[in-house]
């Protein structure tokens, strides 16, 4: 046996094992697509076997069975372009050509005995070669379209289609340049070969290849996987997985989260075609997440008639489906779906399936983690709420010390020596600490009031500017540079008192915690609609570390010397509940030993 | 008489003068560590700046001083913060003025 023998054996073999498997899962699973591959394939197979056993047997041609081969041979490009519809659209105009072109064929091989002049058969290999290119783009087009096994196996199918294509051409010019024909006699060999083998892997891959191809996309999905659960909100999560299912399946990917509470299955659907959500119902994802079973469906709209207008709207065609469940619990479902068929196989469901469980991982260890931080949350408040009553106690019994010791020490005092002298130390301290006191419990309630929302009251026209001037004219702020700087009124509808307590006490930590000699400066201006103060001192500055929780309740620098500079760690709190309440912002930039500058912003609101 | 609070050392210092004592203050621990001179009783605050009472009660304890402490705290737990350093006794802020004056006479160590 020769060379050219034996690829031309290898090949034959090939198309017939491809024409088996096809077969099989033609009558496994009987859908348009795998009928037409198996038409196609036991077209080539008939030939093949037919004029194998002729030649072998030396037997004489029988005029019928010949005629069949020979029809199913012309059928063939015809066949092709079937399938190519089953994938992508065929435009009218190609189907009806390629029509033509059977007849013609047909007519022509019948019509002359399966001798046709030479000039007929150029004809009509030309139509053979033109229509297998026109459908090997096809495939390309829809292998783009694609992604994961199904873009490899389409594009094998459109490399297998191209060559399937030369070998035809070359075939049928051999005769027509008789010198050449020993050499295009083994091309032609050869082409057929890569054609077979090409064709077997894309319409019969073995499960070695499959997981191969699958490989990569699954490995880049569990990379990706990994830090899924650290996105900021479950939808990102499912966007993600989502993204990451279609891709490794080559499909549209959409995870239903299943609601217990309304007991619906809740699609975020990125491309929009599907119902946001799905009840008790005859789709077939709900099916499949009430038995908990992975389900596929080659075509939707026949699994399921009942829905087919709405399969069909939504370009839902071929559907692979897998439930999402954690243990013992039914967390959703995963649906992939194309608009044409069958880019999804039986042998996806193990990978849909497995997809579907890595969901489950990523959205339980999410609520996991939401929970978690639940839990912390709430402990943080109750120890927060704990630490405020007791900082609160702490402070309010200091000023109360003094106050009882001295009263009590006074009294004494009284009695046991009428005729002394008062002490003025002594009543003064009882004022200053009565004060202290005071404040203290007025700063309390105000953050009390504060956390029920209640702190601002009544709005009027206020003039910021004209507030600003007022404040830094103090008595208080005597011997302290202040500057204002301020082109012209800016008057927004504010709760007079609670703004200016706000706008004192950004002064008041300015001067606090600046030096005596140097200067606070404060800018007020009108800007995008908005009333801009800022205020910049030259002190202690804020460590950076402390910059985020600066306006949290009770929370001091940590350079603050609590002896130097009273206060209850409110005050901050206190201002920035002012002035959200007034739907404003508070900000504040500072470099420790430079100085600090706090920026309001405020909307003016209706002043009319 | 170790407290941050200007107010108290003042009112503190002047109902123990009355009562014949001799009241040395200092506003946190470290001062306290650097004027302790051997006094008969350390009267002592429990949260200040730079240095606070457990620090102080530690440190002075390891120099070998013996004086006893009583502790005076706003806190709610002045009685287990006292158990903590190992206190002779405790004043819970606001007290009595009565209840300072027996609380020194009862742990002040007596002239020999």
């Amino acid at each position: 046996m020769s060379a050219i023998e034996l690829v031309s054996v290898l090949t034959e073999l090939i198309f017939v094992l491809v024409f088996l498997l096809v077969a099989w899962s033609a009558v496994r699973r009987r859908t348009r697509t795998s009928v037409d591959i198996a038409l196609f394939f036991g077209a080539i197979a008939a030939f093949i076997v037919e004029s194998r056993v002729v030649t072998t047997l030396g037997l004489e041609q029988v005029e019928l069975v010949n005629d069949v081969v020979t029809i199913l041979v012309i059928a063939m490009p015809y066949l092709l372009l079937r399938l190519v519809d089953d994938f992508s659209t065929v435009p009218f105009i190609a189907n009806r050509l390629a029509e033509a072109g059977l007849l013609f064929s047909a007519i022509a091989f019948l019509a002359t005995v399966g001798q046709p002049p030479t000039s007929i058969v150029l004809v009509i290999v030309v139509y053979f070669a033109a229509l297998a290119t026109y459908c090997a783009v096809k495939f390309i087009r829809a292998a783009r379209r694609s992604s994961g096994v199904t873009r490899r196996r389409l594009e094998a199918v459109a490399a297998a289609t191209l060559l399937l294509g030369l070998t035809i051409l070359v075939a049928g010019l051999s005769p027509v340049v008789p010198a050449a024909a020993g050499a295009l006699d083994g091309l032609v060999q050869i082409l057929a070969l890569g054609s077979a083998i090409a064709y077997f892997v894309g319409f019969a891959p073995p499960p070695i290849l499959r997981r191969a191809w699958q490989e990569p996309e699954l490995r880049a999905f569990l990379r990706r996987a990994a830090s899924l659960p650290r996105l900021p909100d479950t939808p990102s999560i499912v966007g993600a997985l989502q993204d990451g299912a279609g891709s490794t399946l080559g499909a549209r990917a959409t995870i239903g989260l299943y609601d217990r509470e309304t007991n619906k299955l809740r699609f975020q659907d990125p491309h929009g075609v599907l119902p946001n959500e799905i009840g008790p119902s005859e789709y077939l994802v709900w099916r499949a997440f009430e038995t908990q079973g992975a389900a596929y469906y080659a075509d939707a709209a026949r699994a399921n008639p009942g829905l087919a207008p709405a399969y069909r709207a939504h370009g839902v065609r071929s559907l692979l489906i897998a439930p999402i469940s954690a243990a013992t619990e039914r967390l959703g479902a995963l649906e992939a779906y194309t608009d044409h068929q069958p880019v999804f196989s039986e042998d996806d469901l193990d990978l849909v399936r497995l997809l579907a469980d890595q969901a489950a991982v990523i959205l339980e260890s999410r609520s996991l983690i939401d929970e978690a931080a639940r839990v912390r949350a709430h402990e943080q408040a109750a120890r927060l709420k704990e630490d405020f009553i007791s900082a609160a106690a702490h402070d309010l019994k200091t000023p109360l010390t003094t106050l009882v010791a001295q009263a009590q020490f006074l009294e004494r005092r009284a009695v046991t020596e009428p005729s002394a002298p008062p002490d003025i130390a002594g009543i003064r301290r009882i004022v200053l600490e009565a004060r202290r006191l005071s404040a203290l419990v007025v700063e309390l309630l105000d953050s009390a009031r504060l956390e029920q929302g209640k702190l601002v009251g009544e709005r009027e026209p206020v003039d910021l500017v004209e507030l600003a001037r007022d404040i830094t004219g103090r008595e208080t702020y005597q011997g302290r540079r202040i500057t204002l700087s301020a082109d012209a009124p800016v008057v927004g509808s504010y709760d007079p008192r609670r703004i200016e307590q706000a706008l004192e006490n950004l002064v008041e930590n300015a001067v606090k915690y600046s030096p005596e000699a140097s200067e606070v400066r404060i800018a007020i201006m009108k800007r995008d609609g908005l009333a801009r103060i800022d205020v910049t001192d030259e002190g202690i500055g804020i460590p950076s570390a402390d910059l985020a929780q600066i306006f949290e309740r009770f929370h001091r620098g940590t350079n603050v010397d609590d002896r130097r500079f009273a206060g209850m760690g409110l005050g901050l709190f206190i201002c920035k509940g002012i002035v959200e309440q007034h739907g404003g912002r508070i900000s504040v930039d500072s470099r420790v030993g430079t100085g600090s500058t706090f920026h309001v912003v405020l909307p003016l609101g209706d002043t009319a | 008489m170790v407290d941050d609070d200007p107010s108290i050392v003042a009112v503190i210092s002047d109902i123990l003068a009355a009562e014949g004592h001799e009241v040395v203050a200092a506003e946190n621990g470290q001062e306290a560590l650097a004027k302790a001179n051997g006094e008969a009783l350390v009267l002592l605050d429990m949260r200040m700046p730079v240095l606070d009472g457990w620090g102080f009660a530690r440190r002075f304890r390891a120099s070998g001083k013996r004086s006893p402490i009583v502790v005076m705290t706003a806190a709610e737990n002045a009685s287990r913060w006292a158990a903590e350093i190992g206190a002779d006794g405790y004043l819970a802020k606001p007290f009595e003025i009565d209840a300072l004056i027996a609380a020194v006479e009862r742990h002040a160590t007596k002239p020999h």
